[in-house]
């Protein structure tokens, strides 16, 4: 229990608080991959790909524009990806290279507080991101090239936050396991592309083995949660099934990391 | 009134090896508590258990009397570390550092930022205030870890090898610093490979080897209970050797400590007076015993 509640105490924000002021002294750069994501991606697919599929896709039994379709489900993608890069490579490089951590470790910040700074940051730079993504959106729905219902965009925060930091506590496990910055690749390829692509993100998942599949993706359920809220349908199943996978991910994950981070950092 | 801190019959297993093994030491305010002992004889190990790295698997640390495991992070707010690698921010400046290293303590450090610019301005870090440490000497940086762990005014301090790799003029000011730390009262419990070191700063020594006290008190009391009085050193290629190895069997000293081709005999008044009968026609040096012929004892296996 003590391993979920230390998310609250002040060692784990002061943690977020350095990891903040290290992306505040690079705000320029910073702004720039969520700015230009949505505007690369929505050309990439939804000009470009979009422009063989002029009848769009079926998605709940009705017809829905191709570039629509996509928006939430880059959200999604979004969250995924930002969360887990950030717990693998960004945690990787501290905890190893930079030795930001055992820094930490050396003052009354505790282990448990590092593993929820890295997950607490890693939601919360993750929803910037989808905040950034969500505003670029509102342009193109503005210039006409999606039909979204914007006023459910603040509701997309909260479930992006939540997702991001269950996402955040399984990349970590893999930070925790792999012995070089090399060997992240295994986890990518193996687990998190797969992922990836068995979510309905940027494409509907027809087959019945991969939508079977599907059911047990927290990415699908994201993907598919948020569509329903943006597209204006009802999204209760998906966000319910989110809801029960992140609870479960996190209760088990983060006392995981823990575990697995204490053997590797602490030698213990 | 009860020490700084206090150990009592520490233990720790790491991947199913024992490598502390009842480990007992004490540490006063104002004093210096040298830790000793040969690579893998458990003094990095008590080190973080001391600081609250690791859980000790047995015994127990009182801080000025209290079980610090009843309050451990009340504890480490008492304390500053400066552990043997570097370990500061490369994304923040040095200044940056002292001040992010502040943030990791409750109740907050008063006045951080005149506590910045004392220890900048005391440890001569001013010039270097905006750099990144990624840019200072090994010296200087040495300076910069043990700055951060005073940052919160903590009132004992943890040195892991301070001055490994610093050059004579780096290790003498690292030196004054710890000097003037001890006077200004703070508790310091110091690891470290070079045994000058250890006899110029410890106030009291406590020597392990495989993960046991083998020795605890002052620098000469320590040698003389580990050594002897006397060492005396003689060319290991004289034809009577074989003599003086047999000589050392029957009366229990072990194995002479070899080093560049000499043997170092540690004895104490009386059998050096035995030795002398026995050998009169060997020629040989006699000096006192120093803390690398303690440390070399202790490296070897077979040493009795």
């Amino acid at each position: 229990m003590r391993a979920l509640t230390a998310a609250l105490e002040w060692q784990s924000r002061a943690v977020v608080g350095r990891h903040l002021r290290v992306y505040l002294k690079n705000w320029h750069t910073s702004f720039l991959p969520p700015v230009l994501e949505p505007i690369t991606l929505l050309l990439a697919f939804g000009l470009g790909l979009g422009a063989y599929m002029t009848s769009g896709v079926e998605w709940n039994g009705r017809p829905v524009g191709y570039m629509t379709f996509v928006a939430p489900g880059m959200l999604a993608y979004a969250t995924f990806m930002t969360s887990i890069f950030q717990s693998l490579f960004g945690a990787f490089i501290r905890m190893r290279y930079q030795r930001t951590w055992e820094g930490q470790l050396t003052t009354q910040i505790e282990l448990r507080h590092v593993v929820w700074g890295e997950i607490l940051w890693a939601g919360l730079l993750t929803t910037s991101y989808v905040a950034i993504m969500g505003l670029v959106l509102s342009c193109c729905q503005a210039l006409g090239l999606i039909q979204l219902e914007l006023g459910y965009l603040p509701l997309v925060i909260p479930i992006v936050f939540v997702s991001a930091c269950a996402f955040a506590a399984l990349g970590l496990c893999f930070t925790a396991l792999v012995p070089t910055i090399d060997h992240m690749n295994l986890p990518i390829f193996l687990v998190i592309l797969p992922l990836g692509f068995v979510s309905a993100t940027y494409f509907p998942l027809g087959h019945p083995v991969l939508a079977a599949i599907s059911t047990a993706n927290p990415l699908f359920h994201l993907a598919e949660g948020l569509r329903g809220l943006l597209l204006g349908d009802n999204s209760g199943y998906h966000l319910g099934s989110l809801a029960g996978l992140l609870a479960l991910m996190l209760s088990v994950l983060v006392p995981l990391d823990m575990r697995l981070l204490r053997k590797r950092v602490l030698g213990d | 009134m009860p020490p700084l801190l206090q150990a009592r019959a520490l233990v720790k297993r790491l991947g199913g090896r024992l490598v502390v093994d009842g480990v007992d030491l004490t540490c006063h305010a104002g004093q210096v508590l040298g830790l000793l002992g040969p690579n893998g004889a458990g003094k990095t190990t008590t080190l973080r258990m001391l600081y609250g790295f690791l859980s000790a698997d047995g015994g127990a640390i009182r801080f000025e009397g209290v079980d610090v495991s009843k309050d451990l992070d009340r504890f480490k707010r008492q304390l500053g570390v400066c552990t043997q690698d570097d370990t500061f921010d490369g994304d923040f400046t040095v200044r940056q550092n002292l001040e992010i290293a502040a943030r990791y303590f409750r109740p907050r450090p008063p006045e951080v930022p005149r506590r910045v610019d004392e220890l900048l301005e005391r440890f001569a870090l001013g010039p270097y205030a905006g750099d990144k440490p990624e840019a200072l000497s090994g010296g200087f940086r040495r300076r910069l870890m043990i700055a951060r762990a005073l940052v919160h005014r903590p009132r004992l301090l943890f040195l892991d090898e301070p001055t490994t790799g610093l050059d004579p003029q780096a290790r003498v000011a690292v030196w004054d610093l710890v000097n003037g730390l001890r006077a200004e009262g703070l508790g310091i419990v110091l690891t470290t490979h070079y045994m000058d070191e250890a006899e110029r700063l410890s106030d009291a020594l406590t020597v392990l080897a495989q993960g046991k006290v083998v020795a605890h008190g002052t620098p000469k009391s320590v040698l003389g209970d580990m050594l002897g009085d006397h060492v005396v050193v003689l060319e290991a290629n004289d034809s009577t050797m074989p003599a003086v190895a047999a000589w050392l069997t029957t009366r229990g000293l072990g194995e002479p400590m070899s080093v560049l081709g000499a043997w170092q005999l540690p004895l104490s008044g009386e059998q050096l007076a035995d030795f002398a009968r026995e050998f009169p026609a060997l020629r040989y040096e006699v000096r006192p015993p120093n803390l690398d012929d303690l440390f070399l004892k202790l490296a070897l296996p077979c040493a009795p």
